[in-house]
């Protein structure tokens, strides 16, 4: 499969020649710029190592990353590997480089490097990344797809990063996975950051849940939850089954609230989850992740949630996503009565915002890690 | 006068400095180069090998092929296997001096392996090779000596012939841009200075690493290890140079006072110490920049059972009133993961931290940086609050780069410190007694690796043992990302 030199820039020999022509280009647009009366700053301030598998992976991660570069250059390193697609049976890695403009974002200068890998190269990928990076300068690894946990060069870039991102929206089993990533970087490095983009799509859910017990008289059903329905979308056919935003969510009450596994997992109707927690005075909460289809949602987003509480009455705290899939609308019920309600907007970035939300935060989430804690205790 | 004119280091560095001088218009008008050699060749292939050489090797590209012919008729040779030679030799620079009128003025550049430098300079002297009327200088090559008596006595035997002002000890470290820019940035800022000391600075990383192996020079590294290569001259004098107080003058007498000053006050590592605070390392097999690489002992020319070190983790401390209590960490090392020689200044953490723990997360200490290869620069890390509501804190770089600052390729070292030799500046040049000090200080560390152990194995392609990290990570700290 041959590259495409227009979107990935020129083939260079070597590290010290991909500098070179990397000096050359900056130089060339500093000339350029200053012919206009401006400046271009190489403003750097992170690097970003981004894994894929498939060069079209690859390409939407590059063209994302350019519309960055004015919130975060940085010096981008995108990894294509893909296994089994050449006869070379000891791998082989080639590099690319160029310095793309981003619309309006023509005073700063942005660099993208291409490392190439064909064949088996786990033994040596790590090498080749590694000289690439600029020093002092914090370290993302955004891997897309699942990542192979026990693979070497994954532990290989993990070691060199700071923070991971991932997106968890298209694993199967995140209960195992996802613990099993904040572990694998609890052990790489003592100041690592695990982030999930699925977690960052979440916040306006946590956002509005947190906001109906700010209101003093209902804060006390907190302490009185009795059930907890949470809906996630499915295609069509149900087929694929990604419930990995409703698990954070459980989790995340869970951590906050201090809630206990009962029992664990059950599969209910349709891909779903039925089981029980146990809430800090002992009593059962009853969880139902339901799978459902909707139109214009995207696989695994939340749909809407219900939590059911009894402090003398019984109360509802509703939640649910607009046909539109561009509002939210919030809805108390005390005693069947509808007591209060609200519609928002409901933002659904893409994931260049998503990734930039993400490239802004160095240290790791505490919350994050707690819900993640809580729901591999119920797993 | 170039000894060992048809070498490597004349070949790749010296021939094309001296053409890139004569590029920039400034060489003398009068100049001329013999180059001279044991073996024999006549001036038509001298010219031609040296022709290629300069196409390959120059910073300039392509070759300017008028001002190469005008340079190269000034381009002689003369075989020296025996007195005969030298005798030859002297004729030629007479003849030289009467024609051209390079009035006896005369540049003796030892290019060749240390081993011949006693011959050379004793035939010097015997052959009257120096001038009568004008200046003569030497300018001998690193390594001057295996120790510190052996520099000694080398430094004696060039004596009877030439006077210590006229010996130029090259390390062309020092004719980097980027190194005589830390003077200049020490010392003609107003800003630096009040915080370079103990009180200000956490300590001070040095590393010098490289990702090639030992090439051709197994029968050189062999004996010399990255202790003798690149410890006991290129990372003492940025020490020196990142260590010294500022000097009277900017001349070589007040810059190399203050600079011997620093190496005086180097503590000696010895014995129990060389265990505590030094590290040495041989690679192994690797992988570097994804290509596979051999192991230091699979390398064509290297013993099996080699002990010799190509890796070195050294925590020193320099005993005066500006620096006690901050160490220095010095770092360097063969197939290293990246190409990299850096200096960095780590400060102190601000004395009380008013943010919370989570929004400083992204801060680390303020660190200036001073990169002299490659991408040669100078950055300065310091927090910052991240565009975001609330208090967010990250570390960004202000960094200058040279490229694109200035927009001019620097001069190559050799082309410096050549120029400096023919001007008959030697601050930049090693004075006797900075060379002894420094062996001074290797001396011990050598001697204590010689009597036990060995060097601890890295795979290539990586930052050196664990050792290395374990050393730094005892007193709570960790070597920079480079």
């Amino acid at each position: 499969m041959s590259l495409e030199t227009s979107f990935w820039g020129s083939r260079r020999t070597g590290v010290a020649d991909l500098e070179r022509e990397l000096t050359r280009l900056r130089r060339a647009q500093s000339a350029h710029a200053r012919e206009q009366g401006t400046t271009v700053a190489r403003a750097s301030v992170l690097n970003l190592i981004v894994f894929a598998d498939r060069e079209a992976h690859a390409r939407r991660a590059a063209r994302s990353i350019a519309e960055l570069a004015l919130r975060h250059p940085s010096r981008a390193i995108v990894v294509l590997a893909d296994r089994g697609t050449t006869r070379d049976a000891d791998g082989r890695i080639e590099m690319y480089c160029h310095v793309p403009i981003a619309d309006g974002a023509r005073q700063v200068s942005y660099e993208q490097i291409l490392v190439r890998a064909y064949g088996n190269v786990e033994d040596r990928l790590a090498s080749a990344v590694i000289p690439l990076l600029v020093p002092d300068l914090p370290v993302f690894l955004w891997w897309t797809g699942t990542p192979p946990t026990s693979g070497r060069s994954f532990g290989d870039l993990v070691g060199l990063a700071d923070r991971l991102i991932v997106d968890s929206s298209d694993v199967a089993r995140p209960e195992i996975m996802l613990p099993r990533l904040a572990r694998l970087c609890a052990q790489a490095h003592g100041l690592f950051g695990l982030t999930d983009l699925n977690w960052t799509r979440l916040t306006p859910w946590r956002e509005i849940a947190t906001s109906f017990f700010d209101v003093p008289s209902w804060r006390d059903f907190l302490d009185g939850i009795t059930g907890l329905r949470v809906g996630f979308a499915v295609d069509m056919d149900g087929r694929d089954i990604h419930p990995s935003q409703a698990l954070l969510f459980v989790g995340w009450l869970a951590s906050r609230l201090g809630w206990r596994p009962l029992e664990a997992f059950a599969p209910s109707e349709a891909g779903g989850l039925l089981f029980a927690i146990a809430r800090r005075d002992g009593a059962r909460i009853m969880v139902r992740i339901r799978p459902r289809f909707e139109r214009g949602l995207a696989e695994g987003d939340i749909s809407g949630i219900r939590v059911q509480a009894m402090r003398g009455e019984l109360a509802e705290f509703v939640v649910k996503r607009q046909p539109d899939a561009a509002h939210q609308t919030a809805t108390v019920l005390l005693a069947g009565e509808r007591r209060w309600e609200r519609t928002m907007p409901l933002p659904s970035p893409a994931i260049v915002e998503l990734i930039g939300e993400e490239l802004s935060i160095m240290g790791s989430d505490r919350t994050y890690e707690e819900a993640l804690r809580a729901l591999v205790a119920l797993a | 006068m170039i000894f060992g004119g048809s070498g490597d280091l004349a070949a790749r560095k010296l021939i094309p400095a001296l053409y890139n001088l004569a590029l920039q218009r400034l060489l003398p008008a009068t100049f001329s180069v013999v180059g001279t050699a044991r073996k024999p060749v006549s001036l038509e292939q001298y010219r031609a090998e040296l022709h290629d050489a300069v196409a390959t090797h120059s910073r300039t590209k392509p070759l300017n092929e008028e001002v190469w012919r005008s340079f190269a008729e000034h381009v002689h040779f003369v075989a020296t296997p025996d007195e005969a030679g030298y005798a030859e030799l002297r004729e030629l620079l007479d003849r030289l001096d009467r024609e051209v009128g390079t009035q006896a003025n005369r540049l003796f550049y030892l290019a060749t392996p240390p081993a011949a430098y006693d011959a050379i300079v004793k035939a010097i002297g015997e052959q009257h090779l120096r001038g009568e009327t004008g200046w003569s200088r030497v300018v001998v090559e690193k390594p001057f000596g295996r120790d510190r008596e052996s520099a000694r006595e080398l430094t004696e035997r060039i004596h009877t012939v030439f006077r210590e002002d006229e010996v130029f000890r090259i390390d062309h470290y020092l004719g980097k841009e980027t190194v005589q820019n830390i003077l200049v940035m020490r010392f003609a800022n107003a800003i630096f200075e009040p915080i370079w000391n103990r009180q200000y600075v956490d300590h001070v990383q040095i590393t010098v690493a490289e990702t090639i192996g030992v090439e051709e020079r197994a029968g050189y590294y062999e004996q010399a290890g990255a202790m003798r290569d690149i410890v006991q001259n290129h990372l003492l004098q940025l020490v020196a140079l990142v260590g010294m107080e500022p000097p009277v003058a900017f001349d070589d007498k007040a810059v190399r006072d203050e600079k011997v000053k620093v190496l005086r006050a180097l503590r000696p590592l010895a014995g129990d110490d060389v265990t505590t605070s030094a590290v040495r390392g041989q690679y192994t097999r690797g992988f570097i920049e994804g290509v596979p690489a051999a192991g230091y002992r699979e390398e064509h020319g290297v013993a099996p059972d080699s002990r010799t070190e190509t890796f070195i983790a050294l925590k020193c401390w320099v005993d005066n009133w500006r620096w006690e209590g901050t160490p220095f960490y010095l770092r360097t090392g063969k197939r290293l993961p990246k190409r990299s020689t850096e200096i960095a200044i780590q400060f102190r953490l601000a004395p009380h931290q008013l943010f919370s723990r989570d929004a400083l997360a992204g801060l680390e200490p303020n660190t200036l940086v001073l990169r002299i290869q490659p991408d040669e620069g100078i950055s300065l890390k310091f927090g910052a609050k991240v565009p975001v509501q609330g208090v967010r804190i990250r570390s960004v770089n202000m960094d200058f780069d040279y490229g694109a600052s200035f927009m001019v390729d620097a001069p190559d070292a050799y082309e410096t410190l050549i120029l400096d030799a023919l001007r008959g500046d030697a601050t930049l040049f090693t004075r006797r007694d900075e060379v002894e000090q420094q062996w001074a200080f290797v001396d011990p560390i050598i001697e204590t690796w010689a009597r036990s152990g060995s060097p601890a194995p890295y795979g290539a392609g990586t930052w050196g043992p664990g050792e290395a990290d374990d050393l730094i990570a005892r007193d709570g700290r960790q070597w920079r990302k480079a």
